[in-house]
């Protein structure tokens, strides 16, 4: 069975292995304890010990609370309230929208024209990382990436009661 | 015993070690070994002979004199290449072409990858370029497809940016314009321009020209085969001169060849040095060819398992098919390349179960020189197929490499069992024995697929089987296809080494012709079409003769081969074909020669895909020039009846055999005479290879010391 100690789990996430070293992960079939160890990993990186059920996206976690809650979670502490809620609703938004803003980080006509598309930025209240960016139409609602349903996915995925 | 007396001296230099192979007039050989020193690769290469000769109790000074030829093969300007640590190149192309080595044609990020792997799109990756984009540059002026001058050479422009090119340092200059091969004059003149911006600053470094080193068509493969001419092959040079220095020290007078990728030796004066970039692999089909030939067959299927691959080449008529746009480490090349087809299935080869369709999957990563589970210092943690033959009892886990090696079979045993038989539920023999059962039923496909692909049948050819691997398992995967012979030499081991030392002293050069035969042509064209030809290939002999007289062979004595590439006008594939006559000069003999293509055509493909309807074309001239050189001579020995003698029998073991366990002889190959005949089941032991013998086989010693696997009528079919 395919299996990885967790030093390489922490270069494969960080981004420091070498084409050579990344290969073969790729080419391989998925190690199948790859999730129980990137968990363990996660909870050893962030400076809280809230229990962590589901890694979201980089920064994000689905954590349980002492009381029961589950709610999203900031890697620098900041809680964005029930895991089922959309998160962007509690994040800060930063909108580009006009030539000026969308050149700060495009070369003059390469980027979107902003009456067809917007980019809007997503930030952590607690620590200003950058978490998401949606590029869509002026106006479209705020889209909800991933509603994960935990008990189905730990039950039927990972073989293991949801508790 | 005789006093030996060397003739033939092979070297092969390898990333670590260098083998020597030291043939005696009577066929006879030794086999050293020292440390490569990879700066001065002649100390390890002396002591390597040295460690060989001192089997023979003498010594370089007192053997060198009477060695009359020697080879050199090695990986060393491979390394250099691999290890990015060549010359600081310059280049110069096309203006908007500046971008080659980044883009790679696409293709050079998956080449060489598993089928799954190709189509797995995120693992593909650039490789780094071997000259970084500040040192290309595009100059204006361009040649069109027909060789005319579309837009002149912008002088200015190509000096400012030579001596941009200057300015950087670089130790080399290549030149790789658009169809430079059609017409040389804009490369040529960019060459004096260099020239006479050197002289102002005092300064010489080489300039290579593409369309004067491999003018052929696909500016990609032309120029990277250029750029390794100069980035890894030049610093070569210096080296092998230091090697003839040394044997010339040791008073050996012969002259050293180096081992080409078309199949050829060539002399270490060879302009065109990079075409000795790879010579692993094709000591073995020409050693495999020389031996068939010896035996009076020139069709041979030469098959060798390694740790990490199957290799498979084919011999027809004499001849071995070559590859005209070859790709290795991850480069598209332009230099002929022996076509062997190797597929990720070795006795290293991994084994694990698919957890999507739980089914066993071989390979293609293998364990490679960690050999598997078995082998405790190897750390490997996933079963191989040398698992599973030690498992069975095919392999005694105390005479591998001769015992050199002690291997673990109940640490086989078990991750064999946890791994793949109890995620299958089933016995762990019986899942060993499967997986060997499915290895060969593999390699027995690509086998026929190889021979059949060619519009051949395996009972055209003969079957040789070397390298640790092969004879293991010849038998499992030539059974039922019904070859004329299976042939496994008893001297498997250096087999490639051998084969070096069987290479002619062989040059080989083509040029793009690209000439239209169209449908209807009449006489006068014909003629014309075989004036054009003779020209090309006169320019090509005179390549060849020149690199001769650089020998002390000359020029006289050379046999020259023709060959032309031939497509029908408008498809993309081209087939080599042998010319029918030495010079074409009538109507009649082109003729002959389309007629020869049509022939090989109609077998590759299909008679029914015959499509002359619009004429054809001759992409390609190639003339090969070899003069004879002396080879190694076969082992004849008188036949000493089918007995083996009594010292040749080792003991028994078990093996698992088709469901049960079976008593197998055990004999030691190198104690049997020629004329012995072992029956199966019987398992032969060498140092460096096993030979297993099945139920309802023989396998008969000759007297060239090559066994002939045979199966009883009733076993052939199934």
């Amino acid at each position: 069975m395919t299996t990885y100690d967790k030093k390489t789990l922490e270069n494969l996430w960080e981004g420091n292995l070498s084409s050579g070293e990344l290969r073969p992960i790729q080419s391989q079939f998925k190690d199948q304890d790859r999730f129980w160890k990137f968990l363990e990993y996660c909870q050893e990186r962030v400076g809280w010990s809230d229990r962590i059920l589901l890694p979201l996206q980089p920064h994000l976690f689905v954590v349980q609370k002492p009381d029961g809650r589950r709610v999203n979670k900031c890697d620098c502490g900041f809680e964005f309230g029930d895991y089922r809620q959309n998160w962007k609703l509690e994040a800060q938004v930063f909108v580009r929208d006009t030539d000026e803003t969308l050149q700060e980080i495009y070369p003059p006509m390469m980027h979107c024209d902003p009456e067809w598309m917007v980019l809007r930025e997503f930030y952590c209240p607690g620590c200003y990382s950058l978490l998401e960016v949606e590029t869509v139409p002026p106006c479209y609602p705020i889209i909800h990436d991933f509603k994960p349903d935990l008990e189905t996915f730990y039950r039927e995925w990972l073989g293991k009661e949801f508790k | 015993m005789l006093k030996h007396r060397a003739r033939i001296l092979a070297v092969d230099a390898g990333g670590t070690m260098t083998d020597t192979f030291i043939v005696d007039e009577l066929g006879r050989f030794v086999v050293g070994k020292a440390q490569t020193t990879p700066e001065n690769e002649s100390i390890g290469l002396i002591k390597s002979a040295e460690d060989a000769l001192c089997q023979w109790d003498t010594t370089t000074k007192e053997a060198f004199p009477h060695i009359v030829a020697g080879i050199y093969s090695g990986t060393t300007m491979l390394n250099r290449l691999l290890s990015r640590q060549g010359l600081r190149v310059g280049v110069i192309v096309s203006k908007g072409q500046e971008d080659y080595f980044l883009l790679e044609r696409g293709v050079q990020t998956y080449l060489g990858f598993s089928y799954a792997d190709r189509l797995h799109v995120v693992t593909h990756h650039h490789n780094d370029p071997i000259v970084p984009g500040r040192r290309v540059r595009g100059v204006f002026g361009r040649i069109d497809v027909f060789g005319e001058e579309v837009l002149p050479l912008q002088e200015g422009d190509a000096r400012d940016m030579v001596r941009q090119l200057l300015d950087e340092g670089i130790e080399a200059l290549c030149v790789c314009l658009l169809h430079s091969y059609r017409n040389p004059s804009h490369e040529q003149r960019i060459d004096q321009i260099a020239g006479e911006l050197m002289d102002e600053r005092g300064m010489n470094i080489p300039v290579f020209l593409s369309s004067e080193y491999y003018p052929v068509r696909n500016d990609f493969p032309r120029l990277n085969t250029t750029v390794i001419e100069a980035y890894a092959a030049q610093p070569s040079r210096a080296q092998l001169q230091l090697v003839t220095k040394r044997f010339r020290e040791c008073n050996g007078k012969f002259e050293t060849r180096v081992m080409a990728s078309h199949g050829g030796t060539v002399g270490i004066d060879t302009k065109e040095l990079a075409r000795t970039l790879i010579s692993g692999p094709i000591g073995g089909v020409l050693g495999a060819r020389y031996l068939a030939r010896a035996i009076g067959s020139d069709d041979v299927v030469c098959t060798d398992i390694g740790g990490t691959s199957f290799d498979l080449a084919l011999v027809t008529g004499g001849d071995y098919a070559v590859k005209p746009y070859p790709d290795l480490a991850r480069f598209l090349l332009c230099i002929p390349m022996i076509q062997i087809d190797s597929v990720g299935a070795g006795t290293g080869s991994f084994l694990r179960i698919n957890p999507g369709s739980g089914r066993i999957e071989i390979g293609p990563d293998s364990a490679g020189a960690r050999i598997g589970v078995c082998w405790p210092e190897g750390e490997v943690t996933t079963p191989t197929i040398t698992d599973c033959s030690v498992a069975l009892g095919i392999l005694d886990p105390d005479y591998f490499l001769g015992g050199e090696i002690k291997l673990d079979r109940d640490r086989a045993l078990a991750a064999i069992k946890d791994q793949l038989a109890d995620p299958l539920h089933i016995d762990v023999y019986k899942a060993a024995e499967g997986i060997i059962e499915l290895f060969e039923e593999n390699l027995k496909g690509y086998v026929a697929s190889a021979v059949l692909s060619k519009g051949y049948a395996p009972s055209n050819y003969v079957l040789l089987s070397y390298g640790g691997g092969g004879p293991v398992h010849v038998a499992g995967y030539t059974k039922g296809l019904d070859f004329q012979d299976i042939l496994v030499p008893a001297w498997a081991a250096g087999f490639s080494a051998y084969g070096c030392a069987c290479g002619d002293f062989e040059y080989r050069y083509e040029a793009t012709t690209d000439l239209p035969v169209p449908p209807g042509s009449d006489d006068d064209w014909k003629v014309a079409l075989c004036t054009m030809l003779n020209m090309h290939c006169e320019g090509l002999k005179a390549k060849i003769v020149a690199e001769f007289e650089k020998t002390t062979h000359g020029s006289e004595s050379i046999e020259y081969k023709t060959f032309f590439r031939i497509q029908y006008m408008g498809q993309l594939n081209d087939l080599e074909i042998r010319s029918p006559s030495d010079r074409l000069e009538t109507a009649r003999d082109l003729d002959d020669l389309l007629q020869s293509f049509e022939e090989t055509y109609g077998r590759v493909y299909a008679r029914a895909a015959k499509s002359p309807e619009l004429g054809f074309a001759i992409t390609q001239a190639i003339v090969t020039g070899r003069v004879d050189v002396e080879k190694p001579r076969l082992p004849d020995e008188t036949p000493a009846g089918p007995t083996p003698p009594e010292a040749a029998f080792k003991g028994e073991r078990k093996v698992y055999w088709k469901g049960e366990w079976r008593i197998a002889r055990i004999l030691d190959m190198e104690a049997l005479e020629s004329g012995n005949i072992v029956e199966g089941l019987a398992i032969m032991e060498s140092p460096a290879t096993t030979f297993v013998i099945p139920p309802g086989a023989t396998a008969e010693l000759d007297s060239h010391r090559l066994f002939h696997l045979r199966f009883h009528q009733n076993e052939r079919d199934h």
